[in-house]
């Protein structure tokens, strides 16, 4: 199957291949340490992330991340912890480590005076089983740029020719560093549909991101990062619900609302009025009782909105409870 | 041949060819090396060949024609340009823009990188360098050595010369951080190199006991005057070359102990 089929076969593969409880680990990290120097880069870091999943590694600037891959990725020597990808010690068998997983590095570029096409032939012949080139080159829309110099090509092109570079070797994991940093929002989501393509082929893929809406989008499990630390590691939408104490209930209403109305019901935490817009704090069916309360006395409410969290919430409630917060958050 | 050597596959070396290809390419297109190592030297060549006073015996040079003095010290020259012009840039650039690092992710470790940037510093230098013979010979009349044993003792010289200045390049790759760094670094080496070589003026004319003394342990000195005994049908002796084979072999480990990949 080509590799154009196997992107555009998208939705029905990736369900089937993503990281169900079966599927066997090809990434195990345990108790991974960097220090540089004075600093703990790396403190304490354990995931697994088997077959066919998108894991995510989200944290601000600085807290170990790009480390972390580093480590995985057989770049770097840990201090201390152990580390398994595709049951090889990423230190000892490096070279067989990189035929099979494909790794896009920030910081990384080919030379400038190089040639899309020529870049792509060169990197195929450094793999045992390359992938076909110019089919790559095409699913990633380079064929127009294909003779054009790595410098004169925007950032959008240079970031989906290092997707290409990665991918060249038919790697059976793909690590992905800072991929969208810096490019517009509609490359950005160009080359997320672009993911969750690699994906659908089997590839599992580590996503490192300081993107919330980024991993929110693609990734099954996302691991917080902080400090060096794994603050907490779940799927997005459980991250979510798990760092919020409670549910918000907005609307806007002309009318006064009677006092003990709304913060009498059980449901209920607190009330705030700005103007005509109402803010409800709650818990538990606050929707429910409150659209009941307001009917039963008689106020006409519109524009009637629920807030759940997301992933935002939860990195900044996660992240916030650690007691040696920065102020360099990156956003 | 090493072991290593042995065990490199049919697959390596399509990778080492096509590294070796590319950086061929990328020399093309900004060939401003290539103008340093090749155009610089063949120019000076013709200018001096073409100068009937130059070409004729010098009772001050020594009865030799300053032509004939000029020409080793034009490959020496082309040897410096290969080792030292091109190659710190080129590899402090490729390591500040991350293209070590991109190839430090694939199965082929960065060093074939260096590898191939050396063989076409190599390339370069038999290009730069048969052409000066062949230019100097066909066209100037450059007094060639008579025997095989004289083309040997220059071949000799100038593969030592040539590791010698590939050494000294790599170093300053080593140390320099940033390719700005690489290049105030390279011109504090090249010009001392070019005038120890003879380039600005023919050394004999400078009768200066220091100015030789100092000749005679830098490579390009050294070079130039083993080149210049074997061209006259002189043997150099096993002194220069053992000069120059040290600073060949302790530029290039001084260089692998001190490169940086990032």
């Amino acid at each position: 199957m080509s590799i154009e089929e196997l992107i555009q076969t998208d939705t029905g593969v990736s369900a089937a291949v993503s990281g169900g409880p079966a599927a066997p680990p090809v990434i195990e990290v345990s108790h991974l340490r960097k220090e540089y120097g004075p600093t703990v880069a790396v403190d304490d870091v354990s995931f697994t992330v088997p077959a066919g999943e998108i894991f995510g590694i989200l944290g601000r600037n600085g807290a170990g991340k790009t480390t972390t891959v580093e480590c995985v990725t057989g770049l770097r020597t840990p201090d201390r912890g152990e580390i398994n990808v595709l049951g090889l010690d990423p230190r000892r068998h490096r070279r067989e480590l990189h035929e099979r997983v494909g790794v896009q590095l920030q910081e990384s570029a080919v030379p400038d005076l190089m040639r899309v096409s020529e870049a792509v032939e060169l990197y195929a012949s450094f793999y045992r089983e390359p992938a076909d080139g110019r089919e790559l080159i095409a699913t990633l829309g380079l064929e127009d740029a294909q003779h054009t110099y790595f410098k004169h090509l925007s950032g959008g092109q240079k970031q989906r020719l290092s997707i290409v570079l990665a991918l060249v070797g038919q790697p059976e994991i793909a690590v992905l560093d800072e991929l969208t940093t810096g490019l517009d929002p509609e490359a950005r989501r160009d080359t997320w549909r672009l993911i969750e393509g690699v994906r659908a082929r089997g590839v599992t893929i580590v996503l490192v991101t300081h993107f919330m809406e980024e991993a929110e989008r693609l990734c099954d499990r996302v691991a917080l990062i902080d400090h060096g630390r794994v603050a907490a590691l779940d799927r997005p939408s459980a991250l979510a619900i798990a760092a919020t104490t409670g549910k918000r209930v907005r609307f806007t209403s002309t009318e006064p609302l009677p006092d003990g109305l709304l913060s009498a019901l059980p449901e209920v935490s607190a009330v705030e009025r700005h103007g005509t817009e109402v803010v409800v704090a709650g818990s538990g069916d606050l929707v429910t009782a409150v659209v009941l309360a307001l009917h039963g006395a008689g106020i006409r409410a519109d524009d009637i909105q629920t807030e759940t969290a997301n992933l935002e919430d939860a990195f900044l409630a996660i992240t916030d409870e650690t007691p040696h917060d920065t102020n360099g958050a990156t956003r | 041949m090493s072991p290593a050597a042995l065990s490199i596959s049919p697959r390596q070396r399509r990778a080492f060819g096509l590294l070796v290809a590319s950086e061929i390419k990328i020399a093309i297109r900004r060939p401003i090396g290539l103008i340093v190592a090749i155009g610089i030297p063949l120019a000076l060549l013709v200018i001096f060949g073409s100068i009937p006073a130059t070409t004729r015996p010098d009772k001050a040079l020594g009865g030799i024609s300053f032509f004939n003095l000029y020409v080793p010290t034009l490959m020496v020259f082309v040897l410096i340009a290969v080792g030292l012009a091109g190659l710190p840039q080129q590899l402090a650039t490729y390591r500040q823009q991350g293209v070590l690092r991109r190839m430090s992710t694939t199965p082929v470790p960065p060093s074939w990188l260096l590898a191939a940037q050396t063989t076409v510093a190599l390339i370069l230098a038999v290009i730069g360098i048969g052409i000066l013979l062949g230019a100097g010979a066909g066209a100037y009349g450059l007094a060639l050595p008579h025997d095989a044993g004289g083309y040997l003792v220059i071949l000799v010289a100038l593969v030592l010369t040539a590791a010698a200045t590939i050494g000294l390049g790599l170093l300053v790759a080593s140390v320099a951080k940033t390719p700005q760094i690489a290049q105030g670094l390279t011109v504090l080496v090249f010009y001392p190199l070019a005038f120890f070589s003879g380039l600005y003026v023919p050394l004999q004319e400078i009768h200066s006991q220091l100015i030789s003394d100092i000749a005679k342990v830098l490579p390009t000195g050294v070079g130039f005057t083993a080149l210049h005994d074997a061209f006259g049908g002189h043997s150099p002796g096993v002194e220069p070359l053992l000069v120059l084979a040290a600073w060949a072999v302790g530029s290039c480990f001084l260089a692998a102990r001190l490169f940086r990949w990032e």
